[in-house]
């Protein structure tokens, strides 16, 4: 049998030195539920598991002052049926309450599934070198580029990689300008979520920008008026239990009738959970009707690049996008 | 005594099993079980050229490391995996340095723990030497095979084709799908009472004693199958499998009962599956919707080596009055494993084809595509001239019509709006499945105390075939359903036929039907009077016999004594759809309501209603499952269920159940089930024609019917998916 250490660690300080004692074989678990199915695949191999989900207040959710805050291992399912992130932020709830099923949200965290690995059917097969994939074993080439790639992004992509970020959550958290809460060996930061994740340019292999030894401690979300007016659609080969085709988050700040201010984000068609600037821009200062909310979201979708067998994400995208912006604006009313 | 029909009991074993009491075959604890893991192959064609097995006897725990050069032995023969029963076919992996298909094994670890033998597993190095391949029935390396012209063909089809005036013409495609039942595939071989006994959760325990033991060289009465449940099989679980001979043949040489579980990736590569087909349809009509014609042509996926063949063309020809008929199927070879039967493995791609392309016809026609249907109802099989035993299709229709509420339906497409907007298609299709039996051996033990046990022929996969046993057995003995003992699905209690093809309850229910009926006769003769309604037991208890014993073989109509030999012998037995005096079938139809979104092209199936004509109705309860189960399969095909295949690796790329995409609760509506539950006493004494198969059949084509209805859109490919609509 493989050798495999298994610690429980009540603080992040006492987590960072078992970790960095371990060394490079060192992981941080806490639902396991990516964690060990990577495990399975051959993708991950830890020697040693640093179990972080009972770190004190680690769990802790907190809607009382200016921000929300999330710890890093509250459960998924704890936050999406909490009464204020249900009631007064629902695509949050929403991205929650959509993705995988109740039993994994039940296990899951909202710190993992930030870090949770493409789903890139390559990727997750390509044990004993099966397939070239430049993520699993850097430089080997890409297999999804001209192959089977109808679940592969259309936003975002390199020569090199493709394959899709797969979380609904951090694609809400997005929208929502939230800042992760970091603890490292230097102490504690905090970064914009958008700093988290990193283009696949030529070294797909780096996915995330913080440190091997760092540990999310938590999530905050400044707390909005656009929070009510907001909405997760997600479009999938199932309702249930499957992860996005495509996906949109979608809150709006009104002024009447009018669009102050939108915040939007796609999920299931990008590399990096995807912030769409130009269908912001375009919504600011408007009266919402389909024709309006089509345009804002075709012009999400104006950099989108297919390959052999997702083309239908950049409309099916666009489509999706703009019903989330009308079911988002149709609850200010 | 008539038969009591319809009743509504709890499945006999429900408790057991929700209890988790219920061992599978894996389940079985021995002692010193060595565990067993595969090695798959990573390329789709080629030769070993190496192996290296020495960081894997590194692993502590490891036993052993077998690879070809262990196992050349091994025979392949009629009865080997893939073969069909015909000689030269069929493919045994690791008895030979090749690699016909991706994924196959190419050497077995076996270990003390499933955690060394999978650590060993994984430290094994092949080398290979790759040849080219194709592994998809599209691509340039492919081998057709010579068109096989169908056997049943009636009129000129051809030149009643050519002259009408109303025609369809087409083409109709079929995914390749994987079974995936929840119980893993499995093999356990362990030594008792000096016989090697072989655990799997199989269709066919008999196939262990009529197959295994060839390949091994033994004889088989040295061999004894066991298969306790069977955690769903779908057609998957009918035979001997890849791992079978080498797990067995690796607790021969270790002399140690050896376990192997196959995990589910692997199962994409190593178990059955239904091939991919395609179907040209060619209907023509008369302007009153006569059908005139029918000219039917599938082409279908195989691999380089088995004898799978195509039998598209059976049913189709019997749903309706065709003037004129015609067929053709076509064997395409590729570098897969062996594909297999698939419940309703041909009859469900066929009523896709043809159910469609009747739509389509009746869209041309400016005709209800349920009129159409009526309007060629048969009681006589065109081919053969002879009458069913026993056809309600049009009753299903009309009860079906009025349960679904059909006469909200147009022509026209997207005439039906919901509230929110959705537009709503309204689809119809039927199905068809032959009525088949096979013989079975039986011994009936009563008990003056009420225990009643039988030890008959079948194996338990889930679909209830206990508790169609039981209501034999509670109908004409009045034994307490808590006092019965089911022995099926083991060799070492009574021959074993393959459990498939629907053949089940029709086999089984007569069965025990004709042993209650001769225990009662023996008993009347013991007391020399007639019996009376109270309970058996009770009767038997006043005869202060402390046990009565009966025995009987139970042969299907147009066979003889010679069908018990065989299955003494494991060699499988089934009649039907044709019998001396007439053609049996099991009728469906099926009414699918959709829902589609109009913005993204979102399907959702509101509502299902299917009536079944299956005979007899044994069970209530169990019955409306079958149906459920099998519309939920229907589902599956049209809206989800697809292998994707990369031509340049082979092998399936979505090998698990998160990205295999079954329908989840969340897609399924409502399904309304109904039974005509008339039984057909010229097919046998129980009424029972078979029900697990046909539930299927129609299914999705209802749907496909449906979401044109909606859309306008005719999809002629499964499964239909998001961007299809868009
Ligand atoms: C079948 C299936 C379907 C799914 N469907 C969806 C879906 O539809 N949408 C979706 O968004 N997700 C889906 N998921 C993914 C699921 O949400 C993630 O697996 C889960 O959120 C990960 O959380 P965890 O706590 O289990 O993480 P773990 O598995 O414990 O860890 C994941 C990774 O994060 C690291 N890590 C965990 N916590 C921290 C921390 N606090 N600080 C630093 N590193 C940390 C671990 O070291 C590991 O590398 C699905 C998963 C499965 C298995
Ligand atoms: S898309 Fe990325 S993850 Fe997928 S095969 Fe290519 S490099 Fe690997």
């Amino acid at each position: 049998m493989k050798p495999l250490s298994y610690v429980q660690v009540r603080t992040a300080r006492e987590a960072i030195e078992a970790f960095v004692a371990a060394g490079e074989s060192a992981r941080y678990i806490a639902g396991g539920t990516n964690l060990y199915d990577l495990m399975k695949l051959g993708i991950e191999k830890p020697a040693h598991l640093i179990d972080i989900a009972d770190l004190d207040g680690a769990n802790r959710i907190d809607t009382d002052g200016d921000r929300l805050f999330f710890g890093g291992a509250a459960l998924m399912a704890d936050v999406a049926e909490h009464p204020v992130v249900r009631d007064d932020y629902p695509v949050l709830a929403e991205s929650l309450s959509k993705a995988a099923s109740q039993q994994l949200r039940n296990m899951a965290t909202v710190g993992g599934n930030l870090l949770q690995r493409t789903r890139c059917p390559y990727f997750r097969n390509g044990a004993n070198g099966a397939y070239p994939c430049n993520k699993r074993e850097p430089g080997s080439g890409c297999a999804a580029i001209g192959g089977m790639d109808r679940s592969q992004a259309v936003l975002g992509a390199s020569a090199a990689c493709n394959a899709v970020s797969p979380g609904d959550w951090p694609v809400a958290l997005m929208a929502m300008d939230a800042a992760i809460e970091l603890q490292g060996l230097d102490g504690p930061r905090v970064i914009p979520i958008a700093e988290l994740y990193r283009p696949p340019s030529r070294t797909p292999h780096l996915e995330f920008t913080i440190g091997r030894e760092e540990i999310v401690t938590g999530i905050s979300v400044p707390k909005t008026a656009a929070g009510r007016t907001s909405t997760y659609l997600k479009v999938r080969d199932r309702e249930s239990y499957a992860f996005a085709l495509v996906s949109a988050a979608v809150a709006l700040e009104m002024d009447g009738d009018r669009v102050r201010q939108a915040h939007v984000a796609l999920g299931g068609v990008a590399t990096v959970p995807w912030r769409a600037r130009p269908a912001e821009a375009l919504l600011r200062g408007e009266t919402l009707d389909r024709e309006r909310a089509l345009e804002a979201a075709r012009a999400a979708f104006a950099e989108a690049r297919a390959g052999r067998h997702n083309a239908f994400k950049i409309e099916l995208g666009a489509r999706t996008l703009a019903d989330a912006i009308i079911n988002a604006g149709s609850k200010s009313r | 005594m008539t038969p009591n029909r319809n009743a509504d009991r709890p499945r006999i074993d429900a408790h057991e099993k929700v209890l988790g009491r219920a061992l599978y075959a894996a389940d079985q604890p021995f002692p010193g079980l060595l565990h067993a893991m595969t090695v798959p192959a990573t390329i789709a064609k080629g030769r070993v050229l190496s192996i290296d097995t020495a960081a894997a006897l590194q692993v502590p725990g490891v036993v052993r490391v077998f690879t070809h050069d262990d196992f050349s032995q091994i025979r392949t023969t009629p009865a080997a995996r893939g073969a069909y029963g015909q000689p030269g076919k069929g493919y045994q992996p690791m008895t030979a340095p090749q690699v016909r298909h991706r994924g196959e094994p190419v050497a077995l670890v076996v270990a003390e723990t499933l955690e060394a033998a999978v650590e060993g597993a994984e430290a094994v190095t092949v080398r290979y030497a790759e040849d080219p391949f194709s592994a998809r029935m599209d691509d340039d390396l492919a081998s057709p095979e010579p068109d096989a012209v169908s056997p049943l063909a009636s009129g000129d089809a051809e030149a009643a084709f050519a002259s009408a005036v109303h025609t369809i013409d087409v083409e109709y495609r079929h995914p390749q799908q994987h079974h995936n039942p929840i119980e893993l595939i499995s093999t356990t071989a362990a030594f008792e009472d000096g016989t090697l006994r072989i655990y799997e959760g199989t269709q066919s325990a008999a196939a262990f004693a009529g197959g295994l033991a060839g390949m091994m060289g033994m004889e088989p009465q040295a061999l004894r199958g066991v298969s306790p449940y069977t955690g769903g099989g779908f057609g998957q679980k009918n035979g001997v499998q890849e791992q079978s001979v080498l797990v067995a043949s690796a607790a021969l040489l270790l002399r140690r009962p050896v376990k192997l579980v196959v995990p589910r990736g692997q199962l994409f590569h190593t178990a059955s599956y239904r091939p991919h087909s395609r179907h040209r349809v060619r209907l023509a009509a008369d302007g009153d919707g006569r059908l005139l014609a029918g000219i039917y042509e599938t082409v279908q996926q195989n691999s380089r080596y088995d004898g799978f063949a195509s039998d598209h063309g059976a049913t189709p020809p019997r749903m309706y009055g065709y003037g004129a008929w015609r067929g053709r199927e076509r064997i395409v070879r590729v570098d897969t494993q062996t594909p297999g039967h698939q419940r309703a493995p041909y009859e469900h791609p066929a009523s896709h084809a043809t159910e469609c392309a009747l739509d389509e016809l009746a869209g041309a026609l400016g005709m209800d595509p349920v009129a159409l249907r009526l309007a060629n109802d048969t009681q006589r099989d065109p081919i053969t001239g002879k009458p069913f035993s026993s056809r309600h299709l049009a009753d299903c229709l009309r009860r079906g019509a009025a349960l679904f509420g059909w006469d909200r339906r147009t022509n026209q497409p997207g005439a039906l709006v919901a509230e929110n907007g959705d537009r709503i298609g309204l689809g119809v299709a039927c199905g068809s499945y032959k009525a088949a039996m096979t013989p079975s051996v039986t011994t009936l033990r009563l008990s003056a105390g009420g225990q009643c046990r039988i030890a008959t022929s079948g194996h338990e996969m889930g679909q209830g075939i206990r508790s169609v046993i039981a209501a034999e057995l509670i109908d004409v003995l009045g034994v307490d359903p808590d006092k019965l003992d089911i022995r099926i699905g083991d060799t070492g209690h009574a021959p074993q036929h393959l459990t498939a093809g629907s053949w089940g309850a029709g086999s089984a229910a007569p069965a025990a039907r004709a042993a209650a009926l001769k225990l009662r006769e023996e008993l009347s003769q013991l007391t020399e009077a007639a019996l009376s309604d109270e309970p058996v037991p009770v009767q038997l208890a006043r005869t202060r016999r402390p046990y009565l014993e009966v025995s009987v073989d139970t042969v299907p109509l147009g066979k003889d004594r010679q069908a018990i030999e065989q299955l003494r012998r494991g060699m499988p037995v089934t009649t039907g759809p044709e019998y001396p005096d007439f053609l049996a079938f099991s009728w469906i139809a099926h009414f699918a309501e959709v829902h589609v979104e109009p913005s993204t092209g979102r399907v959702r199936v509101r509502r299902v209603v299917s009536v079944a004509d299956c005979g007899r109705v044994m069970n209530r309860r169990t019955a409306e499952s079958q149906v459920r189960g099998g519309v939920v399969w229907g589902i599956g095909a049209a809206l989800r269920e697809v292998a994707e295949c990369d031509p340049r690796f082979g092998g399936v790329l979505n090998n698990d159940l998160a990205e295999y995409v079954v329908p989840v609760n969340a897609d399924i509506g409502a399904i309304d089930v109904d039974f005509i539950d008339e039984p057909d006493s010229r097919l046998n004494p129980s009424g029972v024609k078979g029900l697990g198969e046909v539930a299927m059949v129609g299914a999705a084509a209802a749907i496909v019917n449906a979401v044109h209805n909606a859309t306008g859109k005719r999809i002629r490919h499964l499964p239909i998916r998001i961007e299809d609509l868009l």
